[in-house]
């Protein structure tokens, strides 16, 4: 597939190699119309200070990316799927749009030379070579006119430097009178620096090119240099006519235009739903992972609003900012809590709006904001008390890296455990400073300023690693306490439950499957102890078995479970209260058991689900119980009061084979049934019983979910790539492939990939478990996986004895 | 007499989604039913438009339960379109992992999804242990693992589970049912079995993954074989089939059998009343070759219970009716053109069928006109009468140690017993089959796979794949256009069993049997879940999109050997 992306900046270049990360077929070219290759923007000011250049703001780009400079794209063929510029044009199977913004200015500045805006690496060249005994003026008092003003503080170059405000605000017009007077303050201590408020340029004399007067409302200022930080609007007037434009290329959840083979990202993107734009790095990557997803069908979340961090360190204060989505600076419902300190020169403002904080902008603050952000994530309640008490943050430190919350302490004991010298050699450590690396300095000079040796690192891994087991395991012993407190009713003392394992002679058995669940969960074996206070406790926990739209074929696997045996595990480890395969009562009698679970044991039964939804004809594909409930009915009327949510198979995780096209009956998986992101998948066609107990006992131990991975899976049972641990790899590496059914090959068992084999594309512990105690599985009986794990994708895609269209073409 | 309405949804300890309605008298007598499929999921339509040779991995999720063998009808039924013959050594890898997955189903129905409706399982705990080894005594001289200390550990078992507090599946069945009959110790008896069988059945399905790489849903068939041929040459592999069924033999002779005799003493007087009977008529196609001309099930028809007389069957007389049925089926379409649309009717406002008007996803079919019963019992009756070497002496010694004659097993008990005997039948024959493969290896014959070149195979084409599988006859059918997939439809067991009635009135098997029945409590109506349960309902099956009112399906039947 060939994707072209248009612009040059940091969604542009993060999109592609997102896109090489996530597949290897892709072909993926950018087209800019810079000269230089895409760079960093937010160190546009290191460019006129001189401290980096174009070269060492570049954007790491991974080298199979095709690059076209120099090349302003006009208009898009959608027909053709072509993009035009004035002297080429490009075809593209996919599109996506990341041509950012262009800077506003407030009068038209061509043919003139001491006048810029702020955007591009010309323009701080620009600004680099003329301010020299000029008489500086920046329109626009935002964080980018700040940060201008700011570098050029640190400059002998200009005469003088003023910043003028439309209103009578710094930074924001949120921003409050005292935090105002407290950056003028440090501002004006330079006594080049003249703030000037409810000012604006009103007349000016032009001279061969050259502006040689300004006359502001205030000032008069001769031989001037002017730069625009006024704002910025989208740069996609050449998209206009080929997809829907209100502001930004209108874009679905998904990232997609109106046109289905065009996408647009960052701040060149409008959210069609709610006008959303992005204005932050952070929410620019977020954006490409959402397309990125569409596109290579890998993921398909889609987009998802977070409440926006920023940091900006400007002169000897650092700002901090946390927004919420929700935010609109006109409600008049707003208030204003402050919080300063003048002897720290810390103020902390919020602003709060019917009981929820929706922003917050710090100067040299020091609360916890990641903390802040949760707050606004969680939809908490504001409680004042919280902004007063947490001030003096956490032994955590101020945040230095807010995309990827990143605090000084953390990044300071991460440099000692692996005694860090330099900042490539944090890469592998920590993300911090490699999403927008505006903290990237910042982190050096923390780097710099912290003594490292090399010994003390192995002896604070040693200990941290010693302090986090003891942790974990007296998490998972309160965990087992707990329980035993919840539930006064269960009658078995530890005393009987030993006597009754005696008693059948279990204990073999018993202690081989703790050891089987203790190894496959990847925990340490001092864990079996704790594994086998975890299995005791698991009969305790009352279990509800939903069959949705399925054939049955996870409970038939699930009775085949071994270790512990099917008898064992239903009269000892586990209480199945409702299962219709299994259970006893039927009709009403199993309607009142159900109904006696969801309201008797509300809040501690597991609900374990298998099927698909089906959605189309309100739901009424499947009817269950005497009052024809439907099944999302159901599924959501048990899933209320549920601790945890499983979804087993491949149904339950999207849908699966019901779902697969054209999905006759509208189904989904679990999770969308539910509109829930907490449901744990545990695809499979049918799921190994293993995977089904083993992520029992991890909750139940734990008190919650395993680590999961993207498709909520955890990553304990999921993480493994069929193909890397497949017995017959080796026969991949030599390249001895089976080529026809019952070949020598096939009675040699070599690799089945050129029979169509899919465990390239599945992740899942198939071969280490295999199936029926390990008898066999696909890969065995010489037919191959199909990746049944991996969702209706599986039916649709994989479900056959072929390759991929273009693997294997030599 | 005022008609009282009882409602059994979910009908559980069954594969898939089926309701129950019955209108009962004021004698407790039921006056009529209603059998309603309750989940429509459409992988018919799914299967449309893909290419023919992918059909059975997604036909083979038609159900989990039943796991295998729309795999293998669909995989047939493509083959059979082509006119790819399979190899011997294929046909007979196939037919290992049908056989085991027959017995598997067998003991997993009788004990885990059926015996709950004759055992009053908590009655257990009161029996005495030396009096339940004399009893089971009776059915056999070497009971499977009955002992006084084993029943007692069981007991304690047992007693440890109910004093922990959650009878988890055990909760609210109907124990203490005045219609239970067997007494304490043969519910204990029963009750160990229970949980052997749970051993048994997994070591079934492990027989399965050998030849079949895992169970549920196998994955080792591909259209002109099966791809398990290394372990077909390794003679391990052979050697760990032939002890699991060994041991399933064991189970069977020793557990299934002498339980079944047992259940027939006990329940004597339901079998000499009828309850369970059906309409009396009967259908299989038989099949299942082995050895030299040996086959395992015989085809045929018997109607109105006349065992004197098998009519051979004639597939140009099966029919569908969706009068009934949630599908717009008024108009016949022509033949191979469109499905029949879903007309979904809904239920009434309280959440009950609309008994007057549509109301199952399951459509009807008919033979001839009449409702047909399919399965175990059907195929025991038919291969008695026509004389079957395989089903024959095994019948023959049921009959004679429980006295029942061949009407007594067309009832609830009776459908079970032929169960038992079919089990039985099976696992004796599977030794023969891996006989005839072994032969084939010691003679150089590994063939696993008939070449074809897809490319230069008619890209129009029609077919269809035939077997009886547990729950009777089971008829996969494919019309290919241009390559793909232009329809598909699977006409299953219990699609006939649990037909809902049709335009003219006619009531489907599960239906019929209902009528007529006593029940001792209305509101626990067990003896309703006796007679649904001894037909073996797999609801996921059965629902199927239809073509049109009172189409043959002869019409798909181009080529004249479907394999069977």
């Amino acid at each position: 597939m060939r994707i072209v992306i248009i612009g040059g900046g940091i969604a542009a270049a993060y999109t592609a190699n997102l896109i090489f990360e996530q597949s290897a077929e892709a072909e993926v070219l950018i087209v800019s119309k810079e000269k230089y290759a895409p760079y960093d923007r937010i160190h546009l000011c290191s460019l006129i200070d001189g401290s980096e250049n174009v070269e060492s703001i570049a954007l790491e780009l991974n080298p199979a990316v095709k690059l076209q400079l120099g090349e302003e794209i006009v208009s898009i063929d959608t027909k053709e799927r072509r993009i035009f510029s004035q002297n080429a044009s490009y075809a593209y199977d996919r599109l996506i749009i990341a041509t950012g913004s262009k800077p506003r200015e407030l009068f038209d500045t061509s043919g003139i030379e001491n006048a810029t805006t702020f955007r591009s690496a010309d323009d701080s060249f620009k600004i680099a070579k003329q301010i020299k005994d000029k008489n500086v003026i920046i329109m626009g008092v935002g964080p980018i006119g700040l940060e201008l003003l700011d570098t050029l503080m640190k400059m002998p170059d200009a005469k003088s430097i003023y910043i003028l405000s439309r209103g009578k605000h710094l930074y924001s017009k949120d921003l409050n009178p005292a935090s105002i007077e407290l950056i003028q303050g440090i501002f004006e201590s330079d006594p080049r620096v003249k703030i000037s408020y409810n000012d604006a340029i009103v007349d000016r004399q032009v001279e061969g090119g050259r502006i040689t007067r300004v006359y502001t409302k205030n000032h008069t200022i001769d031989d001037p240099f002017i730069v625009f930080g006024v704002g910025i609007s989208p740069n996609v007037d050449f998209a206009r006519d080929s997809v829907d434009v209100n502001k930004g290329v209108l874009v679905d959840e998904r990232m997609c235009s109106s046109d289905p083979y065009i996408y647009a990202v960052g701040e060149a993107a409008e959210i069609r739903l709610n006008g959303y734009m992005a204005g932050r790095v952070k929410e620019c990557t977020l954006q490409a992972d959402a397309a990125v997803g569409a596109i290579l069908g890998s993921d398909d979340a889609g987009f998802i609003q977070e409440p926006g961090i920023d940091g900006l360190k400007v002169g000897s204060f650092l700002f901090t900012d946390v927004s919420s989505p929700f935010y609109n600076p006109g409600d008049e419902d707003n208030e204003t809590i402050v919080i300063s300190s003048k002897k720290e020169n810390r103020i902390d403002q919020y602003i709060i709006n019917s009981d929820r904080l929706v922003r917050f902008i710090g100067i040299n603050s020091n609360i916890d904001v990641m903390q802040l952000k949760r707050m606004i994530e969680n939809d908490d309640a504001v409680d004042a008390a919280y902004f007063y008490q947490n001030r003096l943050v956490s032994e955590r430190g101020r945040i230095v890296c807010s995309c990827e919350s990143v605090y000084e302490q953390d990044l300071i004991d991460i440099i000692k455990e692996n005694a860090v010298t330099c900042f490539g050699e944090l890469k592998g450590l920590s993300k911090a400073g490699r999403t927008c690396g505006r903290c990237k300095k910042d982190i050096s000079d923390i780097i710099a300023a912290t003594p490292v040796d090399p010994q003390e690192a192995a002896r604070l891994r040693e200990e941290k690693a010693r302090a986090e087991k003891a942790q974990e395991l007296e998490k998972a012993r309160r965990r087992i306490e707990k329980y035993n407190r919840l539930h006064p009713k269960n009658q078995i003392s530890p005393d009987n439950l030993e006597e009754a394992i005696r008693t059948l002679d279990m204990s073999g058995e018993f202690n081989r499957w703790v050891s089987m669940v203790t190894a496959s969960m990847r925990l340490h074996p001092t864990y079996e102890d704790v594994v086998k206070k975890g299995v005791e406790q698991l009969n305790k926990i009352p279990i509800i078995w939903l069959e949705l739209s399925d054939c049955s074929g996870n409970s038939e696997a699930f009775i085949k479970t071994a270790n512990p045996r099917m008898d064992d595990l239903i009269l000892k480890y586990i209480s199945l209260d409702y299962h219709e395969l299994l259970m006893s009562a039927a009709g009403e009698q199993s309607e009142q058991v159900l109904d006696s679970v969801i309201e008797n044991d509300s809040g501690r039964y597991i609900l374990i689900v298998e099927g698909a939804v089906p959605l189309k004809m309100d739901g009424k594909f499947l009817r269950i119980g005497p009052r024809g409930e439907t099944g999302l009915d159901l599924l959501q009327r048990t899933a209320k009061n549920a601790a945890a949510v499983l979804a087993v198979g491949t149904c339950a995780l999207d849908g699966g084979v019901v779902a697969a096209a054209p999905n006759p009956t509208g189904a989904v998986g679990v999770a969308e049934a539910l509109g829930r992101d907490d449901v744990i998948n545990l695809p499979g066609c049918p799921v190994n019983p293993v995977n089904v107990i083993g992520t029992l006992l991890y909750y139940i131990m734990f008190d919650e979910l395993p680590e999961l991975d993207g498709k909520n899976r955890p990553k304990w049972a999921y993480s493994y790539r069929i193909h890397d641990n497949c017995e017959r790899r080796g026969h991949y590496d030599l390249e001895e492939f089976v080529l026809e059914w019952g070949d020598e090959g096939a009675k040699q068992g070599w690799c089945l990939f050129k029979m169509g084999c899919k465990g390239p594309y599945a992740d899942l512990n198939c071969p280490q478990l295999r199936f029926n105690e390990g008898t066999n599985w696909p890969v065995g009986v010489g037919h191959g996986c199909f990746a049944c794990g991996e969702g209706k994708i599986a039916f649709d895609m994989y479900a056959n004895n072929r390759m991929l269209e273009g693997e294997g073409d030599e | 007499m005022s008609k009282k309405k009882i409602v059994i949804d979910p009908v559980t300890r069954i594969e898939g989604h089926l309701r129950i309605e019955a209108e009962v008298d004021d004698d407790g007598v039921v006056t009529e039913a209603w059998a309603s499929g309750q989940l429509f999921r459409g992988i018919e339509t799914i299967l449309k438009g893909r290419d023919p040779r992918d059909t059975g991995l997604i036909a083979s999720r038609i159900c989990g339960v039943c796991t295998n063998v729309h795999y293998r009808a669909s995989v047939s039924a493509v083959e059979n379109a082509y006119g790819i013959e399979i190899p011997d050594n294929a046909r007979i890898v196939r037919d290992l992992v049908t056989l085991s997955l027959f017995v598997q189903d067998h003991v997993v129905h009788y004990y885990h999804l059926h015996s709950f409706d004759y055992v009053d399982m908590p009655s257990g705990l009161e029996a005495d242990t030396k009096k339940a080894v004399e009893l089971a005594s009776k059915y056999h001289p070497k009971p499977y693992h009955i002992s006084t200390g084993h029943l007692e550990a069981v007991k304690e078992k047992l007693q440890n589970y109910v004093n922990a507090g959650r009878l988890g599946i055990f909760s609210n069945g109907y124990w203490g049912h005045a219609a239970y009959r067997l007494s304490p110790e043969g519910c204990l008896v029963h009750a160990s079995h229970y949980l052997t069988a749970l051993r048994i059945q997994r070591e079934l399905g492990k027989a399965v993954a050998i030849f079949g790489g895992k169970t549920p849903h196998p994955q080792n068939m591909i259209v002109g074989g099966v791809t398990s041929v290394m372990d077909m040459l390794n003679p391990q592999r052979i050697n760990d089939f032939l002890f699991i069924m060994k041991e399933a033999r064991e189970f069977i002779e020793r557990a299934y059998i002498p339980d079944m005799k047992m259940l027939v003493d006990f329940y004597r007087d339901e079998i000499k009343a009828g309850d369970g009977r059906g309409g009396g008529n009967f259908m299989a196609c038989g099949g299942y070759g082995f050895g030299r001309d040996a086959k395992l099930f015989e085809a045929g028809i018997i109607l109105d219970h006349d065992f004197n007389t098998v009519l051979p069957m004639d597939e140009t007389k099966i029919t569908e009716d969706v009068t009934r049925a949630w599908y717009a089926g008024d108009e016949p379409l022509e033949p191979y053109s469109g499905e029949t649309e879903v007309l979904y009717t809904d239920l009434n406002p309280d959440g009950t069928l609309k008994t007057e008007d549509k109301y199952s996803w399951i459509k009807a079919p008919r033979y001839e006109e009449k409702a047909m019963e399919v399965g175990p019992l059907a195929r025991m009756l038919i291969g008695y009468i026509s004389g079957s070497e395989t089903i024959g002496p095994c019948m023959d010694d049921f009959m004679r140690d429980t006295g029942m004659e061949l009407i007594d097993f067309c009832t609830s008990v009776g459908r079970n017993a032929a169960r038992a005997v079919e089990a039985q039948v099976c696992c004796d024959a599977v030794f023969s089959f891996v006989s005839d493969m072994i032969e084939n290896i010691k003679y150089y014959d590994e063939e696993t796979w008939s070449r074809y070149d897809f490319e230069s195979l008619p890209k129009d084409a029609k077919g269809c794949g035939i077997f009886e599988v547990p729950r009777g006859m089971l008829a996969h059918y494919v019309r290919i256009e241009n390559a793909k997939v232009a329809n598909y439809q699977a006409v299953v067991p219990t699609t006939w069993n649990a037909s809902p009635k049709d335009g003219s009135g006619l009531r489907g098997p599960y239906e019929e049997a209902i009528v007529g029945l006593k029940l001792s409590d209305t509101s626990k109506p067990l003896e309703i879940l006796r007679v649904v349960h001894s037909f073996d309902p797999c609801i996921a099956c059965a629902v199927h999109i239809v073509n049109a009112k009172g189409r043959k399906l002869s019409e798909y039947k181009v080529r004249s050997a479907c394999s069977v």
